[in-house]
Formats: C-alpha cells, structure tokens, sequence
C-alpha cells in the first residue's frame, strides 16, 4: 500500500498546493508568484509563449520596474543592454531561468538601498525604503 | 509609487529578515532558523532535501549562518520550481 509520502500522493500534493488561494500562501511564495505571474503576463505577449523577446522585455521594465530601473527603463540602448547581458545563451529571446537572475540582483540591490543613509547592518539592525520608494539617491 | 513587481521584490528581503534578524549577527540565518524559514515559507518546493543537506549547499563560504548572497540562491532555486510547476496545470483549464 502507497503510504501518505508515497510518490503519487507527493504529485497530488503539489497539485492542490497550486491551487491554494493567495491567502494560505506564505510571504515568499506570494512574492514569487508575482513574478512569475508578471513574467508570463509578457511573455505570452507574442511569439514564444514563455520566452520574452525584445518587444516584451522592454514592456516588462518600462512598465513593472519604472522605480528600480529607473534610468535604465527610460533609454530603449540599456534596456537592450542589460537583454544582452541576461541572454546567456544568445538566442535573443529571455527565457524564466535567465531573466530571474536579473531578479535576484534587484532584490539584492533593494536590501542595499535600504541599508543607505545612516541605516545599520549590526545590532542597530534597521532599514530605509528600498529601491521603489522615496529616495531615488543618483539622478539618471 | 512601486509597482505589484516592485513590491514583491521587496518582501523578498522582508521574508530573509524575517528569521536573520531573530538571533545573532543580523544578516546571518543559522541552522534551526533556516529549517523554520524552510518549513513556513516554501515546504513544497525544498522537501526532497532535508534542512541539514539546504544548510550544508547554501552556507557556500562555511561559515556556518546563511547571509543575504547565499539566501538568493535559495530564491532562485525555488523559483525555478515554482515556475516549472506553473506549467504542469495549463492542461487542466489553468491559464497565465
């Protein structure tokens, strides 16, 4: 007899655990379905339905990241820089494994944004606004 | 005024801070932390590796507490998951 933690019932598992509603979901899973959901939102645009290619990629960060790129997303050559530089296997199109790292470097510099001005990495612990709001520290 | 994107990428830091900030150097989850950030945050998608085996692969300089760097890689790997896992359900009637 399959026990609970047999194979099959993991996949049920991971079936219902999908479906959950935003409410059950912890504060990490919320956060990386936004992604995930906003990478699709693009990505099924035109073309390949889970590739973004140009167009979409430029429409990601014009729209979704107008305060942590906020240079960056306001000049069609960087844009298309920083594409270039996600685009590790240079087919020209962004698939999820490559844009999420672009994700995780802008989560890395929101934790350092909010550490600017005064705010303690030590035992003082504390924070200020990350990337999206307030200061924008350097102008473009 | 951030965008639904923008705010997700923040509560990201806020879910490390969340268990580096409860005992010790601030920016540091030890052992017992890490099996609770484990266990509340992201289960079904880390369960095939204990959490002695995800403490032993993140903690890449060994130095014995997971920092803000480390915990990215555990970010990215879940993800990567979670986003294989949206696939699995377009053939029943889910849509992106």
């Amino acid at each position: 007899m399959p026990g609970p933690h047999s194979p099959a019932s993991a996949l049920c598992l991971l079936g219902s655990e999908y479906k959950k509603m935003a409410a059950e979901m912890s504060q990490l899973e919320s956060s990386l379905n936004t992604i995930i959901d906003t990478f699709h939102h693009y990505s099924t645009k035109e073309g390949h339905k889970d590739t973004l290619n140009k167009k979409e990629f430029s429409g990601l960060v014009k729209t979704e990241l107008p305060n942590f790129l906020k240079c960056e997303s306001r000049d069609e050559a960087e844009i298309n820089d920083i594409l270039e530089d996600l685009d590790t296997n240079q087919d020209q199109q962004l698939s999820f494994e490559e844009v999420i790292m672009l994700f995780a470097k802008l989560i890395n510099a929101t934790h350092e944004k909010m550490h600017e001005g005064g705010h303690h990495r030590g035992h003082d612990h504390s924070h200020g606004p990350g990337l999206g709001e307030g200061g924008q520290g350097k102008g473009c | 005024m951030p965008t639904e994107l923008e705010k997700a990428l923040d509560n990201v830091v806020s879910v490390y801070h969340k268990y580096s900030e409860v005992k010790g150097n601030h920016h540091a989850i030890y052992k017992d932390d890490l099996k609770k950030l484990l266990t509340k945050e992201c289960p079904q998608y880390t369960k095939k590796k204990s959490a002695r085996e995800w403490f032993r692969l993140l903690d890449i300089n060994e130095d014995g507490a997971v920092n803000f760097q480390e915990f990215l890689v555990l970010v990215v790997k879940v993800a990567l998951r979670a986003h294989e896992e949206s696939h699995k359900h377009e053939g029943d009637g889910h849509r992106h």
